[in-house]
């Protein structure tokens, strides 16, 4: 696989590695969907990187177009969750969420 | 035909808001369960002869043209299609009397047909991509069915689900492009010829590492289980059942073992990595489940210690092995299924999930009491039920592949499963009826039937054991069992 | 080359600043310049529909999004994070990179792959023609996202 897709590959590897260092330390709610959200950025940057090293960008784009839609579908159940977690502790953090033990 | 599995329960979900407008309990609860029956009802008798001569590829063709949308039923499929169709219609009648004071009824039905479609849409699908969007799918469907009740708990443990849900995906996802990458194609085929042609020890290794983790995650395997007992107990009764004993089993093991048995085939190495996954949450989890008194936590537990048992017999690699952890899932959606939907009857009821608050339930709730019994018994491997001819089939071949020690750790797991849910049966059936419980019911007419039709289910399926196997079962196991050259023979179509 | 190793090194940028910006409107601005960066790379990368699909859903739609849920939990005092891990971060990052410098320099010509049939069509032949059933995924996932919404913001009544 030719250097480029490598290029590709480390930066979404960074962008991996932001969106769960994100996810370990971050205590707001929204800071940690944010997180996911670098992770998604990784995601599609790993796709369209691939595809456009093997020259086949048109099925790395529908992929990619999936997936953002499917990413969307997920902010905005997320959101949803974040703002009714609000409504009930008055508080962003998650240490509130604590309560069950895992 | 087989597209109806994924078509029916959307088309219905989607107007099902339409409907709830105008009626808010009949037509809905009408709509949904007719899906399941005639989901059910097609597996059974439409689809069962169908497979009798391998593989079955459906083209769409729309108007005539001819519509890229190629599902491949296969006994593997069919499997996981005949088990969706049954714990649905069984969590679906249970909904129509549970779901009363939860509201937005018609909204609930809507997402759980997404999700079943969901879960159909995986089983069906040859392609690497479209497994991901299904599981997706499903996924975002039962985000908001876990914090459907809208209360702290819930939306605590959808949050939680939803944060170590979407990593996983993500994770399967980077994996899918790096696989991309190396054959060049998505689809099941392409990618095991193109990886039979390549010498790809390595990059394949981190792909099989990042399947294992999301995979594992949608599982519910130790060490990535965290999300499992705060979910599972705190969503409604009838979504912790299709959670527990479906979508677990369905985006976690049948992704898995598809991948990683038809795709990229059972080498050595992962066939241990599976194997110590599996023993590992067999025994992790069981020990957990002992401390536990919230009934479903405790039943959240034992399932993470069932997924072990299924991935220990799949993981074995032996075409005994297949078989066995075939029928577990099997067995064990319908036991877990019905145990689950049962504690929502004893919620109802009762008004707690404590096991230390409740006794002597069995003088008030009979019918709960029994079939909670007989649940119990099949997942703890009491013969004549179904759990104890999975448990032994595991055994049998674990011996038979000499892991002596894999297979004495499986037969102590499984007298340490008996004994909690002996606890169960013991501080909330048996014993002293407690005060407080001196007014309580019996739960209402469409629980006990859906609890009742799995119970009769378990029993039947324990006693025709030889049938059920050679009918659903080893179909399945066969599929698995041939491994890559099942993928290869989807070439000629 | 240098234009898309700028934009790729510009969008970390920002997405780490999203990370670690203490302000919550100003996270979200990080994150929406870096998924305008990520757009305009893909531009760059010969793929303009994603390019325009990235920037106007992920850089606009979702942001928006992210708006409005900040402007909904609006509390008195911020959550604090902690300060430790936010100074460790360039720590942990620059260490980060060294290693996945290694990995791919070693993994150069190293990686096998199949010759890929190329390109036939247009986008919309591919989208279309040749992932259908990825369009009835995609009609699925949108509904179970509004379906899910619906249900988490459904009024409840007095008797509940």
């Amino acid at each position: 696989m030719s250097n480029t897709w490598l290029l590709y590959m480390f930066f979404a590897a960074a962008l991996l590695f932001i969106g769960i260092y994100c996810l370990l330390v971050m205590r707001n709610l929204i800071k940690l969907f944010i997180g996911i959200e670098v992770i998604s950025k990784a995601v599609s940057l790993a796709l369209i990187g691939t595809g456009f090293a093997k020259k086949n960008i048109l099925i790395a784009q529908a992929l990619t177009v999936t997936f953002i839609v499917v990413e969307v579908s997920m902010v905005a159940t997320a959101l949803a969750l974040i703002i009714n977690v609000f409504r009930h502790t008055k508080s962003l953090d998650v240490r509130k969420l604590a309560k069950l033990k895992g | 035909m087989i597209f109806l599995f994924i078509a029916l329960p959307l088309i219905v979900a989607g107007i099902l808001p339409l409907v709830g407008k105008i009626s808010k309990r009949f037509l809905p609860d009408l709509l949904a369960n007719g899906v399941f029956a005639v989901l059910l009802a097609c597996a059974v008798f439409a689809l069962r002869p169908m497979i009798g001569n391998g593989p079955v590829v459906q083209q769409l063709s729309w108007l005539g043209e001819s519509v890229n949308i190629r599902l491949v039923l296969d006994g593997f499929s069919l499997l996981m299609l005949f088990v969706v169709s049954l714990v649905s219609l069984a969590a679906g009648l249970f909904s129509i009397d549970y779901m009363e004071h939860y509201g937005g009824k018609a909204n609930y039905y809507s997402l759980f047909l997404i999700m079943v479609a969901g879960m159909n849409g995986l089983v069906l699908t040859t392609d690497l991509f479209n497994i991901y969007l299904f599981l997706e799918v499903a996924a975002v469907a039962s985000y908001a069915l876990v914090a459907f009740g809208l209360e702290h708990d819930e939306l605590e443990a959808s949050f939680k689900y939803l944060m170590l849900s979407a990593v996983a995906s993500g994770f399967i996802l980077l994996s899918i492009a790096v696989i991309f990458g190396l054959t060049g194609g998505l689809s099941f085929e392409a990618v095991s010829s193109g990886l039979a042609g390549l010498d790809v020890k390595y990059p394949l290794a981190v792909c099989t590492a990042f399947f294992i983790l999301g995979f594992g995650l949608k599982a519910a395997l130790v060490p990535f289980h965290a999300w499992l007992p705060d979910a599972h107990p705190s969503a409604p009764a009838p979504i912790s059942a299709m959670l527990s004993g479906l979508l677990i089993k369905v985006s976690g093991i049948y992704a898995m073992t598809r991948v990683f048995l038809s795709v990229f085939g059972l080498s050595p190495a992962l066939s241990t990595v599976l194997m110590y996954l599996g023993v590992i949450s067999m025994v992790v989890a069981a020990f957990l489940a002992l401390g536990q008194k919230d009934i479903k936590r405790m039943l959240a537990y034992s399932s993470i210690s069932q997924v072990g048992y299924i991935v220990l017999g799949i993981g074995l690699g032996t075409p005994l092995g297949i078989l066995g952890g075939l029928f577990h899932l099997f067995n064990h959606a319908l036991a877990k299924s019905l145990l689950f939907l049962n504690s929502g009857s004893i919620q109802q009821s009762t008004g707690t999930r404590n096991l230390d608050e409740m006794g002597g339930l069995a003088k008030r709730m009979p019918f709960t009491a029994a079939t909670t019994l007989v649940g119990s018994l099949s997942i703890a491997g009491v013969p004549p039920l179904n759990g104890f001819w999975s448990k032994l089939i595991i055994i049998v071949a674990l011996v038979q592949a000499k892991h002596w020690t894999f297979a004495v750790i499986a037969i102590l797991t499984s007298v340490l499963t008996l004994w909690y849910y002996l606890l169960i049966q013991r501080k909330a059936f048996f014993g002293k009826l407690n005060e407080r419980w001196k007014e309580v019911r019996e739960a209402p007419f469409w629980m006990t039937a859906a609890t009742l039709a799995l119970a009769l289910l378990c029993i039947v399926t324990g006693v025709l054991f030889a049938l059920m196997v050679k009918d659903w079962i080893q179909p399945a196991a066969d599929v698995l069992a041939n491994g890559v050259q099942t993928t290869f023979s989807l070439l000629g179509f | 080359m240098i234009l898309q190793i700028a934009l790729l090194a510009g969008l970390v940028i920002f997405s780490a600043l999203a990370v670690l910006a203490r302000d919550l409107l100003k996270a979200a601005i990080s994150l929406a310049v870096a998924s305008l960066l990520l757009g305009i790379l893909f531009f760059i990368m010969n793929a303009p529909y994603v390019g325009a699909f990235e920037i106007s859903v992920v850089a606009g739609l979702i942001t928006v999004l992210f708006m409005t849920t900040i402007a909904l939990t609006k509390t008195e005092g911020n959550v604090r994070e902690s300060k430790a891990a936010r100074v460790a971060f360039p720590l942990f990052f620059i260490v980060f990179l060294i290693i996945d410098i290694l990995v791919m320099k070693g993994l150069v010509g190293k990686i096998p792959a199949a010759a890929s049939t190329p390109d036939q069509g247009t986008f919309g032949e591919a989208l279309w023609k040749m992932r259908t059933f990825d369009l009835v995924g995609q009609i699925a996932v949108i509904f179970a996202g509004v379906f899910a919404v619906l249900a988490l913001f459904r009024k409840r009544s007095k008797d509940e």
